[in-house]
């Protein structure tokens, strides 16, 4: 099928400085763990973009110099020859599929705090970060401030070099350039400080520098935070930020505008539980009444309707995206085909983040499972390797890896069944979908619906099966299926099993009528009274989000966490959010404290660190520390279990304890994953149904295969023409 | 005991289709072919008296249809029915439901059943008339639309409970045999095992010409045309005022034949 004529505007090219964008799906620059030091991920994972139609890749952000390091987060760099051999791959595999591919450079001041080269970050005042731990800068002094543009200068010169086609100087999420400009950081009183005028000096000095040395083959691109959303103290779009677009517009080919800063940058990646598509507009949208130069703008856009009215109304003309690239890198492509209904949409959930915030790991999606495995696993997302058997597998749950594993089955050509007792695909995403702000987290579900619902007419044996009686042993074994899969999920514990005491909580029974796991709250079947308790043993959002959800029906919520309370909220940047949220509505939170025993109406608490700080050793029986004393009882009128989770896997223990009777009813494997393996995020989840999918010929495909890596090869010496053998200085 | 289940192989349209040369009929093109799904409720009615039975009575599935459609007969069997039978003859192509019914009742003439369940209708085509009509040929008792029934292999009569409109049901006893058209929703029918597909691709289909039955297959009617009705179109007048109430005034005009 053809596009919708209405959205043709999606796919005219605009000219920005000496390069075309082919059309205006533009993929803003974004971290996915490559850096400079993993070319073939960095090349694949961009490349692929570029086959599935953006019109325009970037790297994540990458360091000018080694004053600007970030480690243990994982930046590109481009310090030097050997970082230029290794980005040119991307460049090269961009350029195959007729994209442009953009550098992001970037300085990163005090936020960038150089664990690994140890050198002193620069910045327009001296400040300690509000981003990072224990990390200051030097203030620059003129030479300074000269020395550091020509850092920016020498980049741009190896970007050229290394086939770039945009070069940015990156100015959003409060790096160098903003904090010049944001008299948060900037304290200056010389004509680099004060009036906006001398704010914006740095800046511009810069842009003109890169300008004058690679603009004639390259489009100079800036990306500007228009608003820092904290009101009248920093920059502000209707007062610095149009003025500061003003001064700039002559110096630049492209804007890429966003709001927020680092501390808070998820004000910018808005996650769903808090941030609809389009949220940035309303700030964002002043810059084309004072540019001249093309703009773009990010916000989480997936559906074309909404670009369309984005690019119509005049908001910008190109539509940056980062997390709708990694849900579905052929966003452009299936709505070029008239294909809307395949679009991956990205759910918001900010798990593509969570590995660059944790330090080190490759970007996982929730969505995508096959982002990040391109290079290394050979994973890409929309093309599947023709089944090499004719076993047909039977799906036993059909949650998010039991639907993902069995819709690349059927992409594969397989004969499958999948099977569940709910009455929808999506397992126990189904009812996550009803906390608050989580209800774009469907799209998960929906996704693999709308495939299945396609792949069953392509293949009349195939059946999806739903509402069904919950599967026996015997009922697989006589089922029929020469492989099986067991995708079961997992349950909230019900007796208080937990991650610090890894033992039932004396009392704690969900069986009781005040007492009850998230599964019941969910349900909606049990009666909660006025006071709640929500004893939480878990580093994600259900605890937060159950006692949103009370607080807002009016219950009175103490949260009571013997763990850092949705501590992996942090890593989403959905944690700021949430705690504000905690605050409007009142929830308490007993921090720090665990329970010892549950009695009717009323549990005892302690402080964790309540024992004696001195360790001594004391003979067998006896504990090193002194006792806790810090216990007291704590009165509730309903009880909410978050300990912890455990699979459900009573099915794959009974199938393999009848391993023997495998044989004789024509079964050749049974293999477990998802939740049923080991309770995990759903992206996790999700990744291991699509693994065993496209492993499932292996002799052991329970087992991943060794995957592709990349790492420093011993014998070849990262700069070209050093070295790479141990050599002292004397 | 024997229960004879008539099935049909129904043409699900993909989202967009386009419509025969002829104009009689979709584009083949454009067709998902599947089993009528108020078949799937009468094979379980049927599934569901045999199970009761200890397994005894035989529940055979017919379907007038080309090779193709053998398909659904394989899902039935797959599903737990005992025999399949094909009826087809060229000269069948096209076929109204009075001339499906002549060739059932030849089937169900040498099959003699003691039930027989019929789907309320078909999905594609809805006529809702085939079982009523099999009925009639047989001068067999008949209860349509069946959403509720008490029977046991062997009965004398069949206990049914019929929907009417505005959520009222009519309790009917008929004597056996009889034709029963069943409605959607009356049971939850089942799916077949992967076992169950796998040894219905072997099992034999039993394949009858419309000449075996020996009767008289003429159609009482024909389609002339299947189309889309055209859809009225909006359109935006713009100018002055003075240019919109000319426009106006002229497509009324148009539209009035003045
Ligand atoms: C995984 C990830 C990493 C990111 N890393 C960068 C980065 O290195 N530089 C940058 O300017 N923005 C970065 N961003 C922010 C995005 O460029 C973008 O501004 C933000 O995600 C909003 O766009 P979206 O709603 O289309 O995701 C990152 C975003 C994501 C999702
Ligand atoms: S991890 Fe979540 S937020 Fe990130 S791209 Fe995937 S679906 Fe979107």
């Amino acid at each position: 099928m053809a596009r919708d004529p209405k959205y043709d505007i999606l796919f005219e090219p605009i000219q920005i400085g000496p390069k075309t964008l082919r059309n205006r799906f533009y993929q803003v620059p974004h971290c996915i763990g490559a850096g400079s030091d993993k070319p073939g991920f960095q090349a694949a994972h961009r490349s692929l973009k570029a086959e599935g139609g953006w019109a325009a890749m970037n790297t994540e952000y990458c360091s000018i110099h080694p004053e600007s390091d970030d480690t243990m987060r994982v930046s590109a760099r481009i310090w030097d020859e050997g970082d230029v051999r290794n980005l040119k791959a991307m460049t090269d595999e961009v350029h195959k599929h007729g994209a442009l591919a953009g550098v992001e450079l970037w300085y990163g001041g005090a936020h960038a705090p150089c664990l690994e080269t140890r050198a002193t970050p620069r910045g327009p005042s001296q400040y300690a970060s509000e981003f990072e731990t224990l990390s200051y800068c030097k203030e620059m002094d003129l030479a300074d401030i000269a020395m550091v543009q020509q850092y920016y200068v020498d980049a741009a010169r190896r970007s050229r070099d290394a086939g770039f086609d945009i070069v940015y100087v990156y100015g959003a999420h409060s790096y160098l350039p903003l904090q010049f400009l944001n008299p948060y950081y900037n304290k200056r009183t010389d004509k680099y400080g004060g009036s906006l005028e001398n704010r914006a000096r740095f800046w511009l000095e810069t842009l003109e520098k890169v300008r004058n040395a690679v603009g004639a083959d390259c489009a100079i691109a800036t990306r500007f935070a228009v608003d820092t959303v904290y009101g009248p103290d920093q920059i502000e779009v209707e007062v610095d930020g149009m003025k500061f677009v003003e001064l700039a517009d002559p110096l630049v080919d492209l804007w890429d505008v966003d709001v927020g800063d680092i501390a808070e940058w998820g004000e910018d990646a808005g996650p769903s539980r808090f941030y609809q598509q389009g949220h940035q507009v309303p700030w964002t949208r002043f810059v084309k009444q004072v540019s001249k130069k093309p703009v773009l703008g990010v916000g989480r856009f997936t559906d074309p309707e909404k670009m369309t009215e984005i690019v119509t109304k005049g908001f910008a003309d190109i539509i940056g995206a980062a997390r709708p690239s990694i849900a579905d890198p052929f966003l452009p492509k299936k709505i070029e085909e008239g294909r809307i209904d395949d679009v991956r949409v990205c759910i918001g959930c900010n798990v593509c983040i969570s590995r660059w915030e944790i330090g080190g790991p490759p970007m996982i999606c929730t969505q995508n499972a096959t982002a990040g495995e391109e290079y290394r696993r050979g994973w890409h997302p929309e093309m599947f390797p023709k089944k090499k058997s004719e076993d047909s597998v039977l799906v036993v749950g059909a949650g998010p890896s039991g639907s993902e594993c069995a819709r690349v089955l059927m992409e594969r050509g397989y004969t499958v069944h999948l099977y569940d007792s709910a009455e929808k695909i999506g397992g126990h995403l189904n009812s996550v979908v009803t906390l608050p702000g989580l209800g774009e987290w469907g799209y998960h579900r929906d996704y693999r619906e709308t495939q299945i619902t396609k792949l069953l007419k392509k293949n009349k044996q195939s059946q999806l099966m739903l509402g069904q009686k919950r599967m026996t042993a015997d009922d697989v074994l006589n089922y029929g299926a020469e492989k099986v899969v067991i995708a079961t999920g997992s349950s909230w514990n019900t007796d208080g099993v937990n991650c610090l005491t890894h033992a039932p909580i004396p009392g704690a029974d969900a069986s009781a009528p005040e007492q009850l796991t998230p599964e019941q709250v969910l349900s909606g079947k049990k009666p909660i009274g006025k006071r709640v308790v929500i004893l939480n043993a878990d580093t994600y959002f259900m605890a937060p989000s159950l006692a949103e959800k009370l607080a807002t029906a009016g219950h009175e919520v103490t949260v009571v966490s013997g763990v850092h309370l949705a501590n992996y909220m942090h890593f989403t940047l959905e944690y700021p959010n949430m705690m504000r949220r905690m605050h409007e509505l009142h929830v308490e939170e007993i921090g720090d404290h665990f329970c010892s025993r549950i009695e009717k109406n009323r549990l005892e608490i302690y402080n964790i660190w309540g024992d004696g700080s001195r360790r001594t050793y004391r003979g067998p029986g006896v504990a090193p520390r002194d006792a806790n004393t810090t216990h007291r009882w704590l009165e509730f009128d309903s009880l909410i279990l978050v300990t912890g989770r455990h699979s459900d896997d009573t099915l794959h223990r009974e199938l393999k304890a009848r391993e023997s009777e495998w044989e004789a009813n024509g079964i050749k494997a049974v293999y477990l994953i998802g939740d049923a393996e080991a309770p995990r995020l759903i992206a996790d989840a999700t990744f291991t149904g699509q693994r065993l999918a496209r492993e499932i010929e292996e002799a052991n495909a329970q087992f991943p295969l060794p995957y592709k890596r990349e790492v420093a090869t011993w014998g070849t010496p990262h700069l070209p023409g050093g070295t790479f053998e141990i050599v002292y200085q004397k | 005991m024997k229960i004879l289940v008539p099935v049909k192989r129904i043409a699900a349209l993909e989202e967009d289709f386009e419509i025969r040369d002829d104009g009689r009929d979709v584009d083949g093109d454009f067709i998902n072919w599947d089993l009528n799904e108020w078949d799937d409720y009468s094979l379980e009615t049927a599934m569901q008296i045999k199970e009761a039975a200890g397994g005894e009575p035989e529940v055979v599935v017919v379907t007038v249809g080309p090779d193709d459609a053998e398909e659904v007969l394989r899902k039935c069997l797959a599903k737990g029915a005992d025999r399949a039978i094909r009826v087809w003859d060229d000269a069948l192509e096209g076929a109204d439901q009075l001339a499906i019914a002549r060739v059932l009742a030849g089937v169900a003439k040498t099959e003699a059943p003691d039930l027989i369940l019929a789907g309320v209708q078909s999905s594609d085509h809805s006529h809702g008339c085939t079982g009523i009509a099999l009925s009639a040929l047989l001068d067999m008792p008949h209860a349509a639309v069946v959403a509720a029934m008490t029977y046991s292999a062997g009965d004398a009569k069949v206990r049914v409970q019929r929907e009417l409109e505005g959520g009222m049901l009519h309790a009917v006893d008929v004597s056996t045999p009889a034709v029963l058209t069943i409605q959607l929703g009356i049971n939850t029918p089942r799916y077949a095992s992967l076992r169950g597909i796998k040894q219905a691709a072997a099992r034999p289909i039993e394949e009858l010409s419309a000449a075996d039955l020996g009767a008289d297959f003429a159609s009482a009617s024909r389609v002339r045309r299947m189309y889309v009705p055209e859809k009225s179109r909006a359109q935006m007048i713009e100018g002055s005022p003075a240019e919109q109430a000319a426009r106006i005034a002229e497509i009324i005009r148009e539209a009035t034949g003045a």
